[in-house]
C-alpha cells in the first residue's frame, strides 16, 4: 500500500480537489456575476464544461412537475412497434415544445411505452397536451337499415382511408367568407388529395334513395378520434358522439358536398372559439399519433412541495454531515479531524461527479447519497479501529497507519463491492425512485472507496510525518507512543 | 495477502490477545459470543417467527405503487372538515378513502385515475370544501399492470443480487482452508444473515401494516429501496467480520500445534470487529435521525424501515452470521 503515498497519487488528489472545487463553484460564480438564477438551466448562458451548463439536475419530486408513463394502444395491425414508438415520441416532442418547458424528458420504455417528464406542468395539463390523440377521422355515410337512432336513421358512418397522417398542414383563421367565424384550413398531401377528391366526387354524384334531393350519402363528415368501436356501437353512442367536440362529443364538421373538391384543401367549420381553433390546429399540425396513448402511471408534485423537499433534504444532509464530523472528532480526535477533511473532500467530489455526468437528483437519490456518506464513514472507522489496535500492540504511529490501511483494505473492498453489486442490479432492474437511489449510492460508494483509501491515508501519513504525532491524546489512543516509522 | 507476510504481522499474530506456547485457553471466556449462539438464534426467531406468521396469514398493506391506484396529497389553504372531504370523495364513485395528515393536509386514495379524473376530484374538493393550494399537490397514479411489473423486477433484482453476492464471497474466501467449499460456506452464511434481516424487516412491516393497521407499515417503492439498502448494509457488515475471520485463520495457522479452534477464531474476530460495527451503525443511525427530523411525512416509513433494518443488520452480523458459519462447519466439516 506504500505506493499510495507517492507524489503522483498526491498530485492526483490535489488535481481532483481543484477540479471538484471548480465544478462545484465555478458555475455559481459565473451565475452570480451575470445576475442569473443559481440553480437550474439558464437559457442563453454559455456552457461551462464540455459544452454543458453545470448545475445540479433536480428530479421532478424536488422541483415540481409531472412524470407520465404512457402506453401506446390501438396500433393498427402490421405496424412495426419500434417505428410506432419513434413516431409517437416525435409527435409528443413537437407538442411539448409548444409548452415551452425547460429540459423535457421523453424516453422510450420497453417496446410500447414512453416516459415523459415535464417540470412545472400539472398532470392534467401534461395529459391534455400529450395525450390528445387529435386524429382527424373522415367518414362517409352508408345505408344501413339496422340503424334506428343517430342524426340519420338508416345510415351509418364508415371510416374512409383518409387519415391524419396525410395532412400536411392545418392553420386556424377567421373564415374569409363571412369574417367572424373561426375555421381550420387543412391541406392534404397528394395521396390525401386524391382520396379526398374521389370521396367528394362520389358524395356529389350519390343518388339518394326514393329520388330525394338530400340524403346522408351526399355528406362527408369530419370527426376527432372517432373509432371503429364507436361505429359498431353507433345506436347507443350516436347522441353523445354527434355533440360538438368541445362539449364532449367527437363531431367536428358535417358537410354536404355541393361540388367535387380536387385541390387537397378542406375547411373545418366547427363552432370554434379563437382558442379552440388554434389548439386544434396545433394538435393536427404536430402530427397524428399512430395509436392511442393511455396514462398508466403518473406522478405529480406541486412546485412549492418540491422546493420544500429540497430544503428539508439539504438540511438533513448538512445536519447529518455535521453530526458525523462532530462524532468522529470527539471519538477519534486528530484522526477524526483528518477523516472529516476527507469526508468534505468526498462530499465535494461526489457532488461534482453528480453535476458532470449529470445525475438527476431525486428524493430517493438524496437518501442514497446520505447513506453513501455512512459507508464513507465506515471505511474510515475500519481504518482507525485497526490503527488503534496496531498502536496498542506497540507499533510506531507511522507504521500503524500503513498497517491499518493495508489490513482494512480487504474488508473495505469486499463490503463495498457487495454494495456495488446490489446497486448496479437495482439500477438495471429498478423503476423511477429505486433507480435514482441506486445511481447515487453506486457513485457515492465508488468515490468513498477512493476518498478513504487514498485521501484519508495520505492525510494521515502527512500528519504523522510532520507533527507531534506521538501525543496520545490527539491520537485517541491511551497507550504511550513512539515517534516515526518502525 | 502481502500485508500478512510482513515481519510485524508475524510478530503480533493476534492483536490484543495473549498467545502463549501453551494450548490456548478459550479467548475471552467472559464474552463467549459463539458459544451462546443458541440464545442469539432464539432471540432472532422470537422476532422473526411472528413476522412470518403475519406475512403468511395477513400479508402486507400495499402502497399504490404495488397495488395500483391513485394517491393524492392535498393541502387545503383553509381548515377543511374531514367529513366534508369524505363526502365529496364518496360522491365521485372512485372507491376513495380519506386520511387526515398534519397541517391541513389530506391523503385521498382511490382506484387508478388518469390525470383528468384526478383534476376533477381536486376541482370538486376545491369548490365544495375549501380552497386547495395547487402548488403543494402531490399525485401518484399507478396502473395495476405496472404495479405487478415493479414487484417482479424488484424481486428478480434481489434474487440476482443474492446470487452474485454469494458467488463474489465464495470467490473472495476460496483461499481459506477448505477452498471453494469453505468459500461457499462463508457466502452462504452471509446470505442467511441477509435473509434474517429481510424477513425481520418485512415481518415487522407486515405486523405494523396489517395487524396494527398503521399506514407507516405500507409496502411501497420507498420501502423496497430501504429493504435493498438493508441488504447492502447487512452484507457489508457481515463481510467485515468474515474478513477478520479470514485474516485470523491465517495467523492462527502459523501457530502450528497451538492454533485456535475455528470457534475460537470466530469469537475473537467478532470481538475485534464489534466496536467498528457498533460505531458505524451508530453514525448511520445519527444520519437517519437527521433524515427523520427533516425528511417530512412521506419519508417516515422509509426511515423507520432503514432504522429497523440497520439495527437488525448490526445484530445479525455480530450475533448470527458467524455463528451460522460455525454451525455450518460442524455439519459439513472442511478438511
Amino acid at each position: 500500500m506504500h505506493y499510495l503515498l507517492s507524489w503522483p497519487v498526491r498530485l492526483l488528489v490535489v488535481g481532483l480537489l481543484i477540479l471538484s472545487i471548480a465544478v462545484d463553484g465555478a458555475g455559481y460564480i459565473q451565475r452570480i456575476l451575470n445576475h442569473q438564477p443559481l440553480t437550474g438551466q439558464v437559457s442563453g448562458m454559455p456552457p461551462q464544461l464540455l459544452g454543458n451548463q453545470v448545475y445540479i439536475h433536480r428530479g421532478l419530486d424536488l422541483q415540481g412537475g409531472t412524470d407520465l408513463l404512457l402506453q401506446i394502444t390501438d396500433v393498427p395491425p402490421g405496424r412495426d412497434m419500434n417505428q410506432v414508438q419513434r413516431d409517437t415520441i416525435d409527435v409528443i416532442s413537437k407538442r411539448i415544445n409548444k409548452l415551452g418547458v425547460s429540459e423535457p424528458v421523453i424516453n422510450p420504455v420497453g417496446r410500447d411505452r414512453i416516459e415523459v417528464q415535464l417540470a412545472g406542468v400539472s398532470a392534467a395539463k401534461a395529459q391534455a397536451t400529450i395525450g390528445n390523440t387529435a386524429r382527424l377521422v373522415t367518414t362517409k355515410w352508408v345505408a344501413d337499415a339496422n340503424v334506428k337512432g343517430g342524426p340519420f336513421p338508416g345510415s351509418r358512418p364508415q371510416i374512409t382511408p383518409l387519415t391524419s397522417e396525410m395532412l400536411t398542414g392545418a392553420d386556424a383563421s377567421l373564415d374569409p367568407q363571412n369574417g367572424n367565424q373561426w375555421v381550420i384550413n387543412v391541406t392534404y398531401n397528394s395521396q390525401g388529395a386524391a382520396i379526398f377528391s374521389q370521396l367528394s366526387t362520389e358524395a356529389f354524384n350519390a343518388t339518394c334513395p326514393n329520388g330525394a334531393t338530400d340524403c346522408p350519402q351526399h355528406r362527408i363528415t369530419n370527426w376527432l378520434n372517432l373509432t371503429q368501436d364507436d361505429i359498431v356501437h353507433w345506436d347507443e353512442r350516436a347522441a353523445q358522439l354527434t355533440l360538438p367536440f368541445d362539449q364532449g362529443g367527437k363531431l367536428l364538421v358535417d358537410a354536404r358536398i355541393i361540388q367535387p373538391i380536387t385541390g387537397g384543401q378542406s375547411q373545418i367549420t366547427g363552432n370554434f372559439t379563437a382558442d379552440s381553433a388554434k389548439n386544434l390546429a396545433i394538435l393536427l399540425n404536430s402530427g397524428a399519433l399512430p395509436g392511442n396513448l393511455q396514462v398508466i402511471q403518473s406522478t405529480e408534485v406541486g412546485a412549492t412541495l418540491g422546493a420544500d423537499s429540497i430544503k428539508r433534504s439539504l438540511a438533513a444532509g448538512v445536519l447529518g454531515l455535521l453530526i458525523v464530523i462532530v462524532f468522529m472528532i470527539f471519538f477519534y480526535r486528530l484522526p477524526g479531524l483528518v477523516a472529516s477533511v476527507a469526508l468534505l473532500f468526498y462530499a465535494g467530489l461526489t457532488l461534482a461527479v453528480f453535476k458532470m455526468i449529470p445525475v438527476t437528483l431525486t428524493l430517493a437519490g438524496l437518501a442514497g447519497f446520505i447513506l453513501s456518506v455512512g459507508m464513507a464513514v465506515d471505511a474510515n472507522v475500519l481504518i482507525f479501529e485497526r490503527f488503534k489496535e496496531e498502536v496498542r500492540s506497540g507499533v510506531s504511529v507511522g507504521a500503524a497507519v500503513e498497517t491499518a490501511v493495508g489490513r482494512a483494505w480487504p474488508a473495505i473492498r469486499d463490503s463495498n463491492t457487495a454494495t456495488l453489486i446490489t446497486t448496479g442490479l437495482l439500477y438495471l432492474a429498478g423503476n423511477g425512485p429505486v433507480k435514482g437511489f441506486a445511481i447515487t449510492l453506486f457513485l457515492g460508494v465508488l468515490v468513498s472507496m477512493f476518498s478513504s483509501i487514498i485521501v484519508t491515508h495520505n492525510l494521515m501519513a502527512l500528519v504523522v510525518e510532520n507533527h507531534n504525532a506521538e501525543h496520545s491524546f490527539l491520537m485517541g489512543v491511551t497507550l504511550p507512543l513512539r515517534r516515526g516509522r518502525a | 495477502m502481502a500485508e500478512l507476510s510482513r515481519p510485524g504481522a508475524a510478530r503480533r499474530p493476534l492483536s490484543g490477545e495473549e498467545v502463549t506456547g501453551e494450548p490456548v485457553a478459550t479467548p475471552s471466556r467472559r464474552l463467549d459470543i459463539v458459544g451462546r449462539r443458541n440464545v442469539f438464534f432464539a432471540i432472532s426467531l422470537l422476532i422473526i417467527v411472528p413476522g412470518i406468521i403475519s406475512m403468511l396469514t395477513r400479508g402486507f398493506l400495499l402502497g399504490i405503487d404495488f397495488q395500483g391506484g391513485t394517491e393524492l396529497f392535498l393541502k387545503f389553504s383553509q381548515p377543511a372538515n374531514q367529513a366534508q372531504v369524505e363526502a365529496v370523495v364518496a360522491s365521485e364513485n372512485v372507491n376513495g378513502t380519506v386520511q387526515k395528515g398534519a397541517n391541513g393536509t389530506y391523503i385521498v386514495r382511490t382506484r387508478a385515475l388518469d390525470p383528468a379524473q384526478q383534476k376533477k376530484i381536486v376541482d370538486d374538493l376545491d369548490s365544495k370544501v375549501a380552497p386547495i393550494d395547487r402548488s403543494q399537490i402531490q399525485a401518484n397514479q399507478v396502473g395495476p399492470s405496472v404495479a405487478r411489473e415493479i414487484v417482479t423486477s424488484a424481486l428478480l433484482a434481489v434474487l440476482a443480487a443474492a446470487i452474485l453476492i454469494l458467488l463474489y464471497l465464495a470467490f473472495r474466501f476460496r483461499r481459506v482452508r477448505g477452498g471453494w467449499r469453505a468459500g461457499f460456506q462463508f457466502g452462504g452464511s452471509a446470505l442467511l444473515a441477509l435473509l434474517h434481516d429481510v424477513f425481520l424487516l418485512t415481518g415487522i412491516f407486515s405486523i405494523l401494516g396489517k395487524v396494527l393497521n398503521l399506514r407507516i407499515g405500507e409496502i411501497d417503492s420507498l420501502f423496497l429501496t430501504a429493504a435493498l439498502t438493508v441488504v447492502g448494509f447487512s452484507v457489508h457488515d457481515t463481510i467485515v467480520v468474515f474478513d477478520r475471520i479470514r485474516e485470523n485463520l491465517v495467523l492462527s495457522d502459523r501457530l502450528g500445534a497451538s492454533r485456535l479452534t475455528f470457534e475460537q477464531v470466530v469469537n475473537l474476530s467478532i470481538l475485534q470487529t464489534a466496536a467498528r460495527s457498533i460505531i458505524t451503525s451508530f453514525t448511520v443511525l445519527l444520519v437517519l435521525a437527521a433524515l427523520l427530523l427533516f425528511g417530512g411525512q412521506t419519508l417516515q416509513g422509509f426511515v423507520l424501515a432503514l432504522l429497523i433494518g440497520i439495527l437488525s443488520g448490526t445484530y445479525s452480523s455480530i450475533f448470527n452470521a458467524s455463528q451460522l458459519l460455525v454451525v455450518w462447519r460442524k455439519v459439513q466439516p472442511v478438511r
